[in-house]
């Protein structure tokens, strides 16, 4: 009897623990309660995250919102508000099986029914709704089912689904015909909305209804199991720099997105703050115009490659805070190579000389298309400039402000041989994203009407169309190869960007959005 | 910002009388301003920046953009007298070559003045059918505050030297040629004038040889507040990041990209803004000695 | 009364061209909002899908006409940069810039009327070489230049002050004073350098008048002379210049409300014509202006009730 009654209960144990219900490994907060200010540097105009591509708006809207699909700790798709997927095996149909007990901050369980809404509005106001370009159409055969077929296969389609820069968030489906930037902020995370002044700040307090993903015992990524410690998060918007470092060292923020590096010294003597250094945030990165002379011909872009110093371009760029990195990938990515390490940090003068020299430069002027607007930008032009002038290229500065500038090279307007830029989400994405900005239409290296580099065209499409992953890598390995031999572009290195947090605050990692789940003010 | 402008301004309403009819003989003004205390303060404070920006090229031989990473943020010295910023280039080459580029566009905005402003306000205190429409126009350009007005037509025309010079003149002319109307109109009734147009001379004739030479003294005043106000205020407008394109050197953008480090490096900010307090002092003093010399009327008591 | 009449409708044309200017000027600056909705990482679809809902390329009189009829249905559209409506981000904004300027204009008026009296009763001697030495350098500091040296002084090494930031009067007036006082004092000083000058040589004319003189023969008190006559016939071209002051105020907030991180009307309009925040500049800058005609119009009543010969006109 009482051998079947342990039996029993040894069975019930590992039933219990195999689906991780009372799982003991899961996390909890050691410590509950208190409020967290946030200082974050740029102002946020909307919670309306399909409507929007800033950083601003992510910071805040995803602790408020949940996906299907999102990204871990390493950038891999992993579910989230889905509990499985399933991908038929002609890749035509794509099967979510929905998580039960979730239910949203006014209360509603959620079912198949607003993911379908949420879905349509993507498809309506959405910034990435490219990405359905292949859909044929989608249905929710069930509460807990939602299904979408696809007209062809696409590889790429759940990389694409589970993206962070524009998520397709689930919201009610009575909120299906918001207009783009007035949606209702109404989610499933962890914290839920309590007030939000355009301008000044924005209020979250803890979700007690929130429904944690069981699948995973910690938080990683943008998904996993999380849990809000804190009652109360506040994202203040602190534009100027110095008010973030007082306000980090008065303790008046618990937290801030961004510290000046002239900050940096006093504060890691401070011991009541933590810095959260985040590397690799974006590839800092000069984009050349090939139907503009004399960029046009490629010796004189190979020159220009064969001249720079990546370390007094990048130093300058982040006053110090930088990596040095070959290519668009980062070294802890998967889809990471070195290809084309040959073209990197080359700082030749003779070298560069010599090429000038074989493409016959007479001194036409060289135009580095900047602007003011982020200091990153301006200085790398700058010490840019000065190498460049210092093999004999009349390198000549064009400063605007942001919009101006981003105007000028999408219209292609004349008078620009190099456009600089940053890659911040698009890397972090992974390679194909980024690859997306050397294709048809709009380029970022110019080409001419219909004549963009057709290697470059057929490894892309090999990135995106060849079934096995291995090959789709190997594509990739080739397009980086390619642009940076033919310098399509120019990357300087990756940026550093250092948070702070104060000493008692735990479990904070630096990640793309500052998380705001799982972590709690020590005792 | 425009205080000295619209200050003038106000005082000239103050005093619309009549103004003094006799044009001064050109030598016993001159003899007169050179005796004038506030006209000589200005014009030494005004002269030792006109003659640093004028012998700029030999001054200041440094290229002022030119970088040099490894002197950053040396203190004023030895070495470099006004020190160097975050690039490692040397502030007393940008220092003088900002000066050069502050009196060329407080010239050009006063030369524009000079010729739009005058012939704006003489055609409308002259022409009643054109001052209606005119003044309209006028005061709808007014009515902006001005930076802002500033701010959008450099945004409009471009960062720019030009642009800036451009952006300043449109909103000054409005003031200018408001009181060379002002002069206009009242000089219009004067019994000579009426005795001209009786006599049957034309209107350009009258214009040019009855009132415009009489408008000319409290035209000549404003013109050297102008002068102030436009050093002033391209320093605002590159200060926020507008006008004459970085790294072009001006007083605005060095104090602005100076302030980041205005802990660790003040005279980033601090010598370029006396700089620009020493020349706007200068052209002020240089104004009210003007005032007093040129026009009784509107003289501050001696 | 009649004069308010006809300076209000004598107002309507030139905000009619204020608000064409506007509109102008923001269609001619190139580049518009999708680069700022789109962030950096926006792909050039991306910003096309952005120019496309929210209508930019339709044609200029599309847009202006469409902007019209809002107007006269009280709806100035909505902030793209603030992501609220403008007239409600215009009625958040304008009072902290409202409190500033009238922070500024009690310095101002204090001080100006102060020095400039004192200047003019003292005249020729150091008092008044002095004050009009101060008010020289008032009007010839750049104003962001003393509000950068006062945050390195009072903030900075001192720790008086923050260095920047505002709390809201009805927050708590302690704070609101701590942060108020260095913008207020940098933008005061452009006025009350004007405002010392011109007292002064009104003062010092209004005395010369004969019967001040007469009044002084009488034996009157002097102090009595000078408040009863003089001040009183000063106060009035005083009236004319606070009206050009209150409009300098507005003006000079550019640049102060930058410096300091303050959240008022004017760092909104600078920020949206950087970020071509469309409705909000032409909202934004017609409010402004229509709120400066109105501020002239009452100066100008003011100016009729105080002078008899105007009222009469």
């Amino acid at each position: 009897m009482a051998r079947v009654r342990l039996t029993l209960i040894g069975l019930a144990a590992a039933f219990v623990g195999s689906t991780g219900l009372a799982s003991a490994a899961a996390f909890k907060c050691p410590q509950v309660g208190g409020e967290f200010v946030f200082g974050q540097e740029a102002n946020v105009n909307s919670l309306d995250q399909p409507a929007s591509n800033t950083i601003s708006t992510r910071n805040i809207a995803m602790n408020i919102f949940e996906t299907l699909m999102t990204r871990d700790e390493n950038n891999n798709p992993i579910t989230d508000l889905a509990e499985s997927y399933a991908e038929s095996p002609d890749r035509l149909t794509y099967t979510f099986k929905l998580r039960q007990g979730v239910k949203f901050h006014n209360g509603k369980p959620m079912t198949s029914a607003d993911v379908l809404a949420s879905f349509d509005r993507y498809n309506k106001v959405g910034l990435e709704r490219g990405m359905f370009k292949n859909v044929a159409s989608w249905d929710a055969p069930d509460g807990s089912s939602f299904v979408i077929h696809m007209k062809q296969p696409q590889p790429t389609f759940i990389e694409q689904i589970s993206s962070f820069s524009v998520p397709i968030v689930i919201v009610p489906a009575e909120f299906k015909d918001d207009p783009a930037m007035q949606l209702h902020v109404v989610g499933t995370g962890p914290w839920q909305l309590v007030e939000f002044t355009p301008g000044s700040q924005v209020k979250l307090k803890r979700y007690d209804g929130y429904a944690p993903n069981t699948k995973y015992e910690e938080r990683t990524g943008f998904g996993g199991y999380k849990q809000a410690c804190f009652d109360t998060v506040v994202f203040r918007i602190v534009t100027e720099p110095g008010a973030r470092v007082a306000g980090l060292k008065t303790g008046e923020l618990q937290g801030v997105e961004d510290l000046p590096t002239k900050s940096l010294e006093e504060l890691k003597k401070d011991k009541n703050v933590t810095l959260v250094p985040l590397p690799n945030w974006w590839i800092q990165i000069a984009l050349p115009s090939i139907s503009a002379p004399p960029t046009d011909n490629l010796l004189v872009r190979k020159a220009i490659q064969a001249a720079l110093d990546m370390d007094e371009i990048m130093d300058a760029a982040t006053d110090g805070n930088y990596k040095l990195n070959v290519g668009f990938q980062y070294p802890n990515q998967p889809s990471y190579t070195d290809a084309g390490k040959e073209t990197y940090n080359i700082k030749d003068p003779a070298k560069a000389k010599a090429y000038l020299a074989q493409a016959g430069y007479k001194g036409e002027p060289i135009v580095l298309l900047t602007n003011k607007d982020y200091t990153s930008m301006y200085n790398a032009a700058l010490v840019m400039a000065e190498q460049l002038k210092a093999i004999g290229m009349k390198a000549e500065l064009k400063v605007v402000d942001w919009p101006t500038s981003v105007n000028i090279m999408t219209k292609n307007e004349p008078g620009w041989n190099f456009f600089f830029t940053g890659y911040g989400t698009q890397p972090a994405l992974g390679a194909l994203a980024t690859m997306q900005f050397f294709t048809p239409p709009n380029a970022n290296y110019k080409p001419a009407e219909g004549k963009d580099d057709p290697d470059l065209i057929k490894a892309w499409d090999d990135m995106n169309n060849l079934p096995d992953p291995k090959d789709r890598q190997a594509a990739f390995v080739r397009m980086q190869t390619l642009i940076l031999d033919k310098v399509y572009a120019i990357p300087f290195g990756s940026l550093t960007k250092v948070q702070g947090v104060r000493a008692n605050v735990q479990g904070y990692k630096s990640f793309r959005i500052p998380r705001m789940s799982n972590v709690w003010f020590a005792k | 910002m425009s205080s000295a402008i619209d200050g003038g301004a106000a005082q000239l309403e103050l005093d619309a009388e009549i103004p003094d009819t006799h044009v001064h003989p050109a030598w016993a003004t001159l003899k007169r301003l050179f005796a004038h205390r506030l006209f000589l303060s200005g014009l030494g404070l005004f002269g030792i920046i006109l003659l640093a920006a004028a012998l700029a090229p030999w001054i200041a031989p440094v290229d002022p953009t030119r970088l040099a990473m490894r002197f950053k943020f040396r203190p004023p010295g030895a070495e470099f007298a006004f020190g160097t910023d975050n690039f490692g280039r040397s502030l007393w080459s940008r220092v003088i070559w900002g000066a050069q580029l502050s009196v060329i566009i407080g010239l050009s905005v006063v030369a524009l003045n000079a010729v739009f402003g005058t012939l704006i306000g003489a055609l409308a205190g002259y022409f009643k059918p054109l001052d209606n429409a005119l003044m309209r126009v006028n005061d709808a350009l007014m009515a902006f505050p001005a930076i802002l007005l500033a701010i959008g037509i450099t945004a409009v025309l471009g960062p720019s030297t030009l642009d800036a010079i451009l952006a300043l003149a449109i909103v000054y002319i409005p003031r200018t040629a408001r009181i060379v109307r002002s002069s206009v109109i009242v000089l219009r009734e004067m019994e000579y004038v009426q005795a001209a147009v009786a006599a049957g001379a034309g209107h350009w004739r009258i214009l040019r040889r009855h009132i415009l030479p009489n408008a000319m003294a409290p035209l000549i005043v404003q013109l050297s507040f102008l002068f102030a106000y436009a050093v002033l205020s391209e320093a605002t407008l590159s200060f926020l990041g507008l006008g004459a394109v970085p790294p072009t050197p001006t007083w605005g953008n060095i104090m602005a990209e100076g302030r980041q480090y205005m802990i660790e490096a003040p005279w980033i900010i601090t010598i370029p803004g006396i700089a620009l307090m020493i020349t706007v002092m200068g052209l002020n003093l240089l104004g009210d000695g003007l005032r007093d010399v040129l026009d009784p009327r509107l003289r501050i008591q001696q | 009364m009649s004069l308010v009449l006809r300076r209000v409708l004598g107002a309507l044309p030139v905000l009619l061209i204020v608000s064409l200017i506007t509109f102008g000027m923001m269609r001619l600056i190139p580049g518009d909002p999708s680069s700022i909705i789109g962030g950096i990482s926006a792909t050039p679809e991306q910003l096309q899908q952005i120019r496309n809902d929210l209508g930019l390329d339709e044609p200029f009189t599309v847009q202006l006409l469409r902007w019209y009829g809002g107007l006269l249905h009280g709806n100035l559209g909505r902030s793209i940069l603030m992501g609220q409506d403008v007239v409600a981000v215009t009625l958040q904004r304008l009072p902290v810039t409202l409190a500033l300027s009238a922070y500024a204009l009690v310095i101002t008026l204090v001080l100006g009327l102060a020095s400039g009296i004192l200047a003019a009763l003292r005249q020729n001697t150091w008092v008044d070489q002095a004050a009009m030495m101060v008010a020289m350098l008032g009007i010839s500091l750049p104003n962001f230049f003393l509000g950068l040296l006062m945050i390195i002084f009072f903030a900075v090494k001192l720790g008086w002050l923050p260095t920047g930031g505002y709390i809201a009067f009805t927050d708590d007036p302690i704070g609101w004073l701590r942060t108020s006082t260095m913008p207020a004092i940098s933008l005061a000083l452009l006025q009350v350098g004007l405002l010392a000058r011109i007292t002064r040589s009104t003062m010092l004319e209004v005395l010369r008048q004969d019967y001040i003189r007469t009044a002084r023969a009488k034996g009157l008190p002097h102090r009595l002379v000078v408040m009863k006559h003089a001040l009183s016939n000063a106060l009035i071209p005083i009236t004319t210049v606070v009206g050009i002051i209150v409009s300098l105020l507005v003006s000079g907030s550019v640049v102060t409300e930058t410096l300091f991180s303050i959240p008022g009307m004017g760092q909104l309009l600078t920020q949206a014509v950087l970020n071509r925040d469309y409705p909000m500049v032409q909202g934004g800058l017609f409010l402004v202006t229509a709120f400066l005609v109105l501020i002239n119009i009452g100066v100008d009543v003011c100016y009729s009730l105080l002078d008899p010969r105007v009222r009469h006109e």
